[in-house]
């Protein structure tokens, strides 16, 4: 097996618990996002792009679409001789077994991974944030700046600053400070929860933690405040693109509908850098003789005989005779049938408003309606 | 269906369909939005449940290969069995209409060889169908016959197509051209693979032939036996039946026959995003796959990936392929705009209802 330089460890274990109904059968990095991704798509073709060929993907909840899904990892061409995708569920010892505790605790668990592929690097990244990144260009900086972690940051604006792991750096961009959510930040610049350490950093600090009984841990609060206080050479790499985590259903439903702005802010269509997914093989978009389609998203399997205005239709979506489609997001396999109006709303995956009823509005201040995966509106079903 | 292996014949050429073709061959031609010829037959194969395919090539394959590499979209990358590659015959083919012959046969008797299984399922790439070969398959085990044809009743002449003679359930007689209302032959057949291999032997002396014209005078000798198809098909022989094959999907019923969800029709799969329509956009009844951006007008048309349609412009009756960009205020009307091609501002491109205008591909 050749050494590569650089492996990947996507944490892709995360509940997404804000995310309600989209996140009742699947884990957070599997929802579906964009017409005909999920989520987790964006970072495993971040890893393909930059050249990382061997990916870990630590799964803990609700793992059976995401597995079926990343499969191979031939989808994002990381099906490699030398590597490949590889699903990390937490694992029965002899001394038995329990979920990661932590993000710290979760690689921690799997050293005898990062020991099998024995990169120099190892890059940590999260499965639910929507971004396009070149990793070379952070590990190049990592290599300058003889760092033995670096920390990708991103400026926030100042009022949301709380929200976030907040990093004070010096012009160098040496790392002097690290804050979790602090009330009153200082700093601006906010960890994107993407780290490359040396590996033989990472794997000394992880055990080390992993005796501590005090720590949660977790890379944030734990791993990062314990290696500057050793003086070890942290710096930050400041990434100025579209970088969002769309924790909540008014931020899924807002980050989906700027997509269809005329420029949008998170470019789906780069094929310099382009997303791959594992969308299989659908047929092309039926419209029908009196649809009417506008400023909207179309995907692969969609079949529309109604209205359909400034939405997101994902792959095999249904929107029958006489249906209007507003504002809404229409996620994979969903039907909107004959006569109904769906305004303002998220059908889940294989959702169905049943024919004639109405779902959501676009009253001043309605909230988003939403629809859970495999739920039917309508007769039979909720009202 | 462990009992059976498939060939799929590709080396079939017609100078009818030129102005589309030129470096591709037939079985590459772009259809419905998204596919190749090629991807029905092969797809047919997989979703019956057969796992070695054979795949006679004719000798201009790029286009071919580049579709389908090593099989995987059809899951044919396999250890065992998968996608075998035939080099056919390159002479002597083009001036004739013959499908399977022999000498196509011949050549990759090898792969008839070292099968074990009894059967083989051979189609030719002209017939855009979704069949079921394992009834084919049971019907042809069950009856015991040497060779078991695909027929089904033609709609309409078809010139291209052959006529299948046959009394109580046995083919007495094939022959080239069909009138409406009688059972054509649609290149498909199930044939015992000892009896395939020993009609290539012995007549190896007219290897240039068609198969069913080597068993012409001779079918008392053999129990060759029909299966009907009752399904969608369509035979693509020339520009018309190509181009009313692709409107055929705006049929709701047809598409939803030919792309159902349990028998899908498989592809090389590609990393388009979703299609963009714009806000004074005006689709009505169209084919579109992903990847496409339309800003304009598109009526009774087929589209294929990365086709861009500007504000203004105007689609209509037409075919656009891959990567055309149909810009502002142009109009497109009874067309048929090969790959890569730039349809400039205003421009006006009409053929008429009777007679496609072909502007064929780009080469870049």
């Amino acid at each position: 097996m050749k050494r590569n330089e650089c492996i990947a460890m996507l944490l892709a274990g995360g509940q997404g618990s804000r995310l309600l109904a989209l996140t009742k059968s699947i884990a957070k990095p599997a929802v579906s996002f964009g017409g005909k991704y999920r989520i987790i798509d964006f970072s495993l073709s971040n890893c393909a792009n930059s050249g990382i060929n061997t990916v870990g993907v630590l799964t803990q909840y609700r793992p059976f679409l995401l597995n079926s899904y990343i499969s191979s990892g031939a989808s994002w061409n990381l099906n490699s001789r030398d590597g490949g995708v590889f699903v990390l569920p937490p694992y029965e010892t002899e001394s038995g077994g329990s979920w990661y505790q932590g993000t710290a605790d979760a690689i921690f668990r799997n050293i005898e991974f990062l020991n099998l592929y024995d990169s120099e690097y190892v890059l940590i990244l999260s499965g639910d944030h929507l971004y396009r990144m070149d990793y070379r260009k952070m590990l190049e900086n990592h290599k300058a700046k003889g760092a033995d972690l670096s920390v990708s940051v991103i400026q926030v604006p100042w009022e949301d600053a709380s929200r976030f792991g907040i990093i004070t750096a010096d012009d160098e961009g040496r790392i002097v400070k690290f804050t979790e959510k602090p009330a009153e930040p200082d700093s601006n610049l906010a960890s994107m929860g993407i780290y490359i350490f040396n590996k033989d950093v990472l794997v000394k600090a992880l055990i080390e933690d992993s005796t501590d009984e005090t720590s949660d841990h977790d890379f944030g609060k734990n791993i990062i405040p314990k290696l500057l206080a050793e003086g070890k050479n942290l710096f930050t790499y400041e990434f100025s693109g579209f970088w969002k985590d769309v924790g909540t259903i008014p931020a899924y439903h807002e980050t989906s509908m700027e997509l269809l702005d005329d420029e949008p802010a998170f470019v789906l269509d780069d094929p310099d850098f382009p997303f791959m997914s594992n969308s299989n093989i659908y047929p092309p978009q039926y419209i029908g003789a009196n649809a009417d389609v506008k400023q909207s998203l179309v995907s692969n399997g969609c079949n529309v005989k109604g209205k359909v205005h400034h939405s997101i239709l994902s792959t095999n979506a249904v929107v029958e005779e006489g249906a209007l489609v507003k504002d809404s997001v229409l996620l994979p396999g969903s039907k909107v049938e004959k006569g109904a109006t769906v305004i303002k709303a998220i059908l889940g995956e294989n959702a169905v408003v049943k024919s004639g009823c109405t779902l959501g509005s676009d009253e001043e201040g309605s909230e988003i309606a939403l629809i859970g995966n495999d739920e039917i509106y309508g007769e039979g079903g909720q009202q | 269906m462990d009992k059976v292996i498939g060939i799929v014949v590709a080396n079939y050429d017609t100078p009818e369909m030129e102005t589309l073709t030129g470096e591709r061959t037939i079985a590459s031609l772009p259809y419905c939005g998204r596919y190749r010829l090629i991807d029905f037959p092969l797809s047919n194969m997989v979703n019956s449940g057969i796992e070695t395919v054979g795949l006679v090539l004719p000798y201009k394959y790029r286009s071919i290969i580049d579709h389908i590499g090593i099989g995987k979209e059809w899951s044919l990358d396999k250890k065992n069995g998968g996608l075998f590659i035939l080099p056919g015959s390159a002479f002597g083919i083009s001036s004739s209409s013959n499908r399977f012959v022999l000498r196509d046969f011949g050549r990759n008797s090898v792969y008839l060889h070292r099968s074990p299984a009894p059967y083989v399922v051979v189609t030719a790439t002209n017939i855009i169908c979704n069949i079921d070969y394992a009834k084919l398959a049971k019907a042809h085990i069950e009856s015991g016959a040497d060779i078991t044809m695909v027929q089904t009743t033609a709609r309409r002449d078809n010139k291209y197509l052959s006529t299948i003679v046959s009394e109580n359930g046995r083919v007495t007689d094939v022959y080239r051209g069909v009138k409406k209302g009688e059972k054509a032959f649609i290149d498909s057949f199930i044939i015992n693979r000892q009896l395939l291999v020993d009609i290539i032997e012995g007549y190896k002396a007219v290897s240039y032939s068609d198969l069913f014209d080597c068993l012409k005078g001779s079918y008392g000798q053999f129990n060759v036996r029909t299966f009907e198809f009752e399904g969608y098909g369509k035979s693509i022989f020339d520009i018309d039946s190509y181009f009313d094959g692709n409107m055929d999907s705006l049929v709701y019923e047809v598409d939803k026959a030919l792309f159902s969800p349990e028998r899908p029709i498989l592809t090389k799969e590609q990393d388009s995003v979703p299609t963009k329509y714009d806000r004074n956009c005006e689709v009505r009844n169209a084919t579109i796959p992903a990847g496409c951006k339309i800003s304009g007008r598109v009526e009774k048309s087929v589209l294929f990936r990365h086709v861009i349609v500007e504000e203004g412009a105007t689609v209509k009756n037409s075919i656009i392929m891959q990567d055309c960009v149909i810009k502002a205020g142009a109009h497109v009307e009874n067309a048929i705009i090969d790959r890569g091609n730039t349809i400039d501002c205003n421009m006006v491109i009409k053929g008429t209802e009777e007679k496609k205008m072909i502007i064929p591909k780009k080469n870049i």
